[in-house]
């Protein structure tokens, strides 16, 4: 086994081209990064990144991706992950979610039509699945979506999706055949944000999931007699549930990652500089061993991720794998901030006002652990999908969601 | 990046699982765990023969001389069966302990019958006082003339009742890393062994009564053997690890099989979700003990500072091999205890090597003291 991509001199190269080019274009922001402002310097970094194929790194260059291998996919998701960026550097689930789905859905046409755009960071998406009716259970979901000429006509209600600034297209699943029978009643759709009769109303949450820049925000969304046209409708009518398999795949942590979160390095550094009796907490036996707690927690969550981004990059067979990093990530997220408030106390709860050391860091921390059980299918919901894919009380094991043509 | 086996490394795998397939699988284990000394004849001349005792011993002392992923695949492959028998204790801890703190003389004269097998060595640390590390070595000789006599007991050693050698750490001055190790004949007059009996495999009492042994069986130097002997424990330690996460691989396998097998109020247990969350759990410690380790493995390959990888992997392995076992008896109730269906044979080691080489405490407490050296 080897843990680390070898690169060959012409990828060390790659390396410093990016390196350096990054220096030159990733803004320097002060305070919220999410501001209005910020988020506008944020989301021309994903266009500058987008002109030069650098956004999706692996999607052929046919659909505005950049045609690299495996190799310059990680030296570029390591290199933004020095800035504490990912890619995109913000809130969007068309080019890992959405796109991924209209890659392997898509007709030619649509594929032209819509995935240039996105990839190249022009046009940021929404994903539009959960209703205040469907939850977990989104094959229940009784937004209708009925045939009217060359349209169809969308009513109902969306929660807990987007996210803080306004996004260029949605995408949503929505019964085209109300009385059909599940999972063959539904179809998936691209929708213009600014479609008339499509209402976006914020919602007041205990804290973010974490989803990063541009995603401090989930809103409600509504649907008053929305025209979509029927050319915006991928992968056939009623089979949207299908087109669901590849980005729910995708988002139950199939895609992998790269990099450890964060909260170890931050620990390291509060403790330091944090002081009890007048030493600093680094020095005190008991604040390490929850420093190595934290560690090994990250460690393994880390791993995982790794591991998901091997498979899915060089097209191994998964099984339960996505939804796995999915669930440990969650639950060990609770961990890490019960052994973040032992390590530093009341005080990491505190946000502004002269106490706050972490300077609202850990208080966001803390809420966002909490919410970001749900987001992706719930932590519980993860488990179901696992048992059936390790084929628990089955002859045989569930297939994982295609996420590649 | 490449996180697959090689070919060489699938096909060692498959010729551990033909063997145990063989004479080691489970209605064989089942009966062996009955016998006194707990393994095979079968067994031990397998594993010598086939290189599987001796493989990361250098060539030039006999051995195989494989890297340390490819060992583990071998040790994860036993794990599975649970093979038992001394390999570890002896071709692998011993080995290395020899390796890195004897002369080039000791290595010409123990390295070679260990790994073909000849003799069976094996590592005396701990003592009544139970603690890992040389803080916890009391065993203090007297000294008379070029020879050292012992008086002591070493307690929880594994596989010393089978041992024809003891490399046995003494107590030689009063900084706390002031130890030394000797090899010791357990054939010379005062030296007894026992087996422990209870929920254990091989630990063994070791009673040294008047026990003399030539201060030139000494490997290295009098309280100068530290740093070798963490070098031979950095080394070690993850082929421990590979051999509880082949434990853990067997008991989950049993549970999602009997999840389809068992039917209870009509339908697979497998279909209760009180069920599946045993065995999600159980798969989550499974594979984080995996692959850290593996990432530990990959440090050690390729020369890199893999002591906080080792100590991370040796905690979730622990504890991981126990936590498996556990879940995996949620899912068997009755039947899993039962000790002719074969789960108990995993259950028994996860309890018995939780401390080996250290329990998960103090190896959180190693990362720990470790913090300053994480990138
Ligand atoms: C920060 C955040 C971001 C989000 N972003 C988006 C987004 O961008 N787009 C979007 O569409 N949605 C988004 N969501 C919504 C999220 O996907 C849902 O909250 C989630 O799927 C759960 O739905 P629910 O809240 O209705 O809970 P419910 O489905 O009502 O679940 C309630 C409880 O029942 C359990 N449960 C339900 N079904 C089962 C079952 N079969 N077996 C066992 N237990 C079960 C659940 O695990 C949970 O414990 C987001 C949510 C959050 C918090």
């Amino acid at each position: 086994m080897d843990f680390k991509p070898t690169y060959t001199p012409e990828q060390e190269a790659f390396r410093k081209e990016v390196r350096s080019w990054l220096e030159a274009h990733v803004p320097n922001v002060e305070g919220d990064r999410d501001s209005d402002e910020n988020y506008a310097k944020y989301r021309q970094l994903g266009r500058d990144l987008g002109a030069r194929g650098w956004l999706r790194p692996t999607v052929s260059k046919d659909y505005g991706g950049g045609g690299l291998n495996f190799e310059q996919s990680v030296i570029l998701y390591e290199e933004m992950d020095q800035y504490g960026l990912g890619l995109p550097p913000y809130y969007d689930s068309g080019g890992w979610l959405g796109g991924a789905s209209i890659l392997v859905w898509g007709t030619e046409e649509q594929k032209q039509r819509f995935l240039p755009p996105i990839f190249k960071g022009e046009v940021v998406t929404w994903q539009l699945l959960t209703a205040p009716e469907a939850g977990s259970d989104l094959a229940g979901t009784k937004t209708d979506a009925i045939r009217d000429g060359d349209d169809y006509v969308i009513n109902g209600t969306k929660i807990y999706v987007g996210g803080s600034h306004k996004p260029d297209m949605l995408w949503t699943f929505t019964r085209t055949d109300p009385t059909g029978p599940r999972h063959k009643n539904t179809s998936w759709f691209m929708i213009p944000t600014d479609t008339p009769g499509v209402t976006i109303v914020p919602m007041d949450l205990l804290g973010d999931g974490g989803e990063g820049i541009g995603a401090s925000v989930k809103n409600t969304v509504y649907f008053e007699d929305a025209r979509v046209s029927a050319k915006n409708l991928v992968g056939g009518v009623n089979n949207g549930w299908q087109v669901a398999t590849t980005h729910l795949e995708l988002e139950h942590g199939g895609g992998g990652s790269i990099g450890r979160n964060k909260w170890f390095e931050r620990a390291v550094q509060w403790s330091k500089t944090e002081k009890r009796n007048g030493r600093p907490l680094i020095e005190d036996a008991e604040a390490r061993d929850r420093l190595a707690d934290i560690f090994v927690l990250t460690e393994v969550s880390r791993l995982f991720g790794l591991r998901n981004y091997w498979m899915n990059r060089t097209h191994q067979k998964m099984s339960y794998e996505g939804s796995q990093s999915s669930y440990y990530r969650k639950l060990t997220g609770l961990d890490i901030t019960t052994n973040l408030q032992e390590l530093f106390g009341p005080a990491s709860l505190i946000n502004g006002g002269g106490f706050d050391f972490s300077e609202g860091t850990l208080d966001a921390y803390h809420r966002s652990a909490i919410t970001a059980l749900h987001p992706g299918g719930t932590a519980d919901v993860q488990k179901v999908l696992m048992a059936r894919r390790m084929g628990l009380g089955r002859d045989e094991a569930e297939a994982a969601g295609k996420t590649v043509e | 990046m490449d996180l697959s086996l090689s070919e060489t490394q699938l096909m060692l795998r498959k010729t551990v699982e033909d063997f145990i397939a063989r004479d080691a699988n489970r209605d064989k284990l089942i009966e062996l765990q009955q016998t006194p000394r707990g393994y095979s004849d079968e067994i031990w001349r397998a594993a010598s023969e086939l290189g599987w005792v001796g493989m990361m011993i250098p060539e030039q002392y006999g051995g195989g001389g494989s890297d340390f992923s490819t060992t583990a695949v071998v040790y994860e492959a036993l794990g599975k069966g649970p093979v038992p028998g001394p390999m570890f204790s002896s071709g692998i801890l011993a080995g290395q302990v020899i390796l890195q703190a004897g002369s080039e003389e000791q290595k010409k004269q123990f390295l070679p019958s260990i790994a073909s097998g000849d003799i069976v060595a094996t590592l005396a640390m701990t003592e009544p006082d139970y603690q890992w590390g040389p803080a916890g070595v009391r065993l203090r000789p007297t000294e008379s003339g070029d020879q050292y006599v012992l008086n002591g007991t070493k307690l929880f050693v594994y596989d010393g009742h089978v041992a024809d050698w003891l490399i046995v750490a003494i107590r030689t001055g009063d900084g706390a890393d002031d130890i030394s190790l000797l090899m010791v004949d357990t054939k010379a007059a005062g030296v007894s062994a026992r087996k422990l009996d209870g929920f254990t495999t091989s630990e063994s009492e070791i009673t040294f009564s008047n026990v003399k042994v030539p201060k030139a069986n000494l490997l290295g130097k009098v309280n100068g053997v530290k740093a070798a002997l963490d070098r031979a424990l950095l080394y070690a330690t993850p082929i421990l690890c590979a051999y509880k996460v082949g434990g853990g691989q067997g008991v989950f396998e049993m549970a999602v099989q009997y999840s389809r097998d068992r039917v209870q109020f009509g339908r697979p247990i497998g279909r209760f979700q009180f069920v599946q969350n045993h065995i999600v759990q159980l798969v989550n410690h499974l594979d984080a003990a995996r692959w850290t380790l593996n990432e530990a493995l990959w440090k050690l390959d390729t020369g890199q500072d893999a002591r906080v990888g080792v100590h991370l992997a040796k905690t979730l392995a622990s504890e991981g091999y126990r936590k498996a076992c556990d879940y995996s008896h949620e899912v068997h109730a009755g039947t899993g205890i039962m000790r002719s269906y074969g789960l108990t044979l995993y259950t028994r080691q996860s309890r018995s090597l939780y401390a080996a080489l250290g329990d998960p405490r103090y190896h959180r407490k190693q990362i720990a003291n470790l913090i300053e050296t994480i990138e």
